[in-house]
């Protein structure tokens, strides 16, 4: 394996499909792909840090050779100022076949691809069909449901499920031993139980954790952590909100908002799934995210996202009291 | 540059582009209109500047026309009151492109807001005309924000390109008072600076103003001189008008409470949603009013994305009336409740302060020597906009609070810069968007950096990233 950078999530990153530990039906049938010097269009979905980035680029590699990244582009959607710098980048790259090799196509990926609105992906599908030939394009998003149709048609699609428990245990023990960590049960299990199938975010949580405790991880290194990060201060907000203390609600939001830079959909993001899973009554559960859902409609109409979720806040507050009856 | 006797605002008034303090966006866009007349007659022959006082609209025009060669002649409100007047002073030259010189001309129509539609015979309708047959490009500013917007203005704002100007963000008003005491030989404590740019409210002159009345006879200013610029009339300004909005019983009450304040309608809505927690204390008012200000800002981002601003009087209902009616059964004592339960926070049994409603804010006393718990107590009280007056043994937490929003982007504008590279260099080594990185993996990051700098140097390398960006890391 290539010791590529500090950061454990990258540097044990699977660089061959042979190496990948999990979604072996998957793996099998990208397999065949490289096998065949073929492929079609493909659309990877599912939740985050379960490996589609990391198959597709294992996959280039395998087709390519080490100097796989000459054939590849990798374009982040809610990172490219709409489509028509899409086009001009796609067309760059694509209007030329390789130089060199026995593939005679390159891969375009395009990761975060259901972040585009329907009319851009109308129109990245043009693109699609323009630059067949020379291109095939992997497609990647966290749902099915919000890419349309006409490309989910071009597309094999491949369903990333995130990772069981002994894929993980068994990934986060060699890295643990290869860095001389010590990681022991209670540690994993805490680990197993915050990322939920999410390797990235396990990975990252066990450097993290081994970085504070001086190498020794068990549950207390990782629940510190996990008490530094976002998911944590949303619930920390969420709580200070149906406690009625708005002012410091408010003010843990700003933190998020100004420190962490957090986008405004992420953090409403998290609120949904906090909500979802707090022990509330049923039908409270049901209002709130109705509340939720508003906001995260007006975000896209108005043009303060703090006060968006301002409001918000101040109705949990308001429900936090009625519940309390 | 001491014995100068021209005041400090006039002796440090922008010269030339470089000099004028923040603004970049309205500079350019007026410069990009200035540059087009080159190329023949532009589609609008006017620009109309506005936005509030101090921040250095009628000086980006001198400089401007000093640096792309205009002579300027220059009007002001007494100037333009009847229609005759204009065209004595102004003759029918603005017809010809250039002077008996053969300078190029513009001509700049100074205080608009000064005229009123009574006395103001025909005064709108000649700049209008003059307008209508420009040849040589014509500037109108108008201080005042609301009235910009009033029906009265309609015709010369749709003859214009309008430009905005904003206040200056706080860290630059601060940075600017700064280089004129170093200049003018007064030395300032730095608390005090801060005090005279958040009194300013991102006015440069007046803050600048205020910085030489301080000086005035004194060699050094410290914090506590500055408690004089409390009394200001613009901060009081506002907070009577967020007062009455808070406080109106009917929409037109709440209307005319929005229209009195000195503030564009944007730092108000920034004002009232700062300070309405504070204001309304029962759950359910604050609830309807938030919803009220979500509504303002929903008509305030159509506004801007369809560039009508007819629109725009919704998004001061919902501010002024619909925040108004929501109130019913708060108290107002809000801020109060905040200062107490921060201190409970803090594990303070209730008798070891006097908290006393006072007329220019609340007053927060020990009582009882703090010691080493002084600090605590007072970044508690400082979050809520309070601070420790020095002989007077208490602390004033103001009952209005400057929005937030403005002075903490303001004052991180640097972090955000770190952020975004941090970022940037995150999302292409881990093949994420840069909003995930941000989410997803730089929390991380920052529990390393801080919590064992030891393993932070090669992920630093790692990523590619400067000492500035580890240091955003660690903070």
């Amino acid at each position: 394996m290539k010791m590529s950078g500090a950061m454990w999530a990258e540097k044990y990153r699977p660089q061959s499909l042979e190496e990948m530990v999990n979604q072996s039906e998957i793996v099998s049938r990208l397999k065949r792909f490289v096998e065949e010097r073929n492929l079609p269009h493909l659309l990877f979905v599912g939740p985050a840090g379960v490996g589609k980035t990391t198959a597709i680029l294992a996959l280039a590699r395998d087709l390519y050779g080490p100097t796989y990244r000459n054939f590849i582009l990798e374009l982040n959607a809610s990172d490219e100022r709409g489509i028509d710098t899409i086009r001009e980048k796609v067309k760059l790259f694509a209007r030329t076949a390789p130089i060199s090799g026995e593939v005679p196509f390159k891969i375009l990926i395009m990761d975060e691809a259901d972040s585009l609105t329907a009319p851009a992906q109308h129109a990245l599908r043009r693109i699609m069909e323009i630059y067949t030939k020379t291109c095939r394009f992997c497609l990647i998003g966290n749902y099915s449901e919000s890419i349309i149709e006409p490309i989910q048609s071009r597309c094999s699609i491949f369903r990333f499920n995130p990772l069981g428990e002994e894929d993980m245990r068994r990934w986060l023990r060699s890295i643990a031993s290869k860095e001389g960590v010590k990681l022991l049960e209670e540690g994993l299990l805490a680990i197993c139980e915050a990322s939920k199938g999410d390797m990235r975010k396990a990975i990252n949580l066990l450097q993290a954790a081994a970085a504070v405790r001086g190498g020794v991880v068990d549950d207390t290194a990782i629940y510190s952590v996990l008490g530094k990060t976002s998911p944590r201060r949303v619930r920390e907000m969420i709580n200070l909100g149906l406690k009625g203390e708005f002012i410091e609600a408010r003010e843990v939001l700003r933190s998020l908002l100004v420190d962490e830079g957090m986008a405004a959909e992420d953090i409403l993001r998290m609120v949904y799934s906090e909500i979802i899973r707090m022990n509330i009554p049923e039908e409270w559960k049901i209002r709130l995210s109705d509340a939720v859902g508003e906001v995260d409609y007006r975000l896209t109409q108005g043009s303060r996202p703090e006060i968006q979720l301002s409001a918000l806040l101040a109705k949990l507050a308001l429900a936090g009291k009625e519940m309390a009856r | 540059m001491r014995g100068e006797d021209r005041p400090w605002a006039e002796l440090f008034r922008p010269k030339t582009l470089k000099e004028i303090v923040d603004n970049e966006r309205a500079l350019s866009q007026f410069i990009d209109w200035l540059k087009s007349w080159d190329k023949g007659l532009p589609e609008k022959r006017a620009a109309f500047l506005y936005g509030p006082p101090g921040v250095g609209k009628t000086s980006a025009v001198e400089a401007a026309a000093r640096a792309l060669g205009y002579d300027l002649l220059e009007l002001n409100a007494s100037d333009f009151r009847t229609a005759k007047r204009i065209e004595a002073l102004i003759g029918r030259s603005h017809g010809y492109e250039t002077t008996v010189l053969g300078r190029r001309r513009m001509i700049l129509f100074d205080e608009l807001e000064g005229i009123s539609d009574r006395e103001d015979s025909g005064g709108i309708q000649a700049i209008l005309s003059i307008i209508k047959e420009a040849k040589s490009p014509i500037v109108l500013i108008a201080t005042s924000i609301h009235e910009v917007w009033e029906q009265k203005f309609r015709p010369l704002r749709d003859a214009s390109l309008i430009i905005e100007f904003r206040s200056i963000p706080f860290t630059q008003v601060v940075e600017r008072l700064r280089d004129v005491a170093r200049r003018m030989g007064v030395t300032v404590e730095e608390e005090a600076l801060e005090r005279i740019a958040e009194a300013s409210q991102g006015d440069l002159r007046s803050a600048i103003n205020d910085l030489e009345a301080l000086a005035r006879g004194r060699p050094h200013i410290s914090a506590s001189d500055t408690s004089i610029l409390v009394d200001r009339d613009r901060a009081s300004s506002t907070q009577q008008a967020l007062n009455r909005i808070f406080s109106a019983g009917s929409l037109a009450e709440a209307k005319e409470a929005l229209a009195s304040a000195y503030l564009p309608y944007e730092e108000l809505i920034d004002c009232i949603y700062e300070n309405m927690p504070y204001f309304f204390d029962d759950p359910r008012d604050l609830s309807e009013g938030l919803e009220a200000l979500s509504r303002a800002d929903i008509y305030e981002g159509r506004t801007k994305r369809l560039q009508e601003y007819r629109l725009l009087k919704y998004v001061l209902d919902w501010a002024s009336g619909g925040v108004a009616l929501s109130r019913r059964n708060s108290k107002g004592s809000g801020l109060i409740m905040a200062i107490w339960s921060g201190l409970e926070r803090l594990g303070f049994p209730r008798g070891t302060f006097s908290v006393i409603e006072a007329p220019d804010g609340i007053h927060v006393r020990p009582n009882r020597y703090l010691g080493d718990d002084w600090g605590r107590v007072n970044s508690s009280i400082r979050e809520l906009g309070g601070s420790w007056m020095r002989g007077e043994g208490f602390w004033l937490v103001p009952y209005f609070r400057q929005p937030q929003i403005i002075w903490r982007y303001g004052r991180t504008k640097m972090g955000r810069e770190h952020q975004r590279r941090v970022a940037e260099s995150v999302a292409e080594k881990y093949h994420i968007s840069k909003r995930r990185a941000l989410s997803e993996v730089i929390p991380f990051l920052k529990v390393i950096f801080k919590e064992a700098p030891e393993r932070s140097e090669e992920i630093m390398k790692w990523l590619g990233l400067s000492e500035d960006e580890a240091e955003w890391l660690k903070s």
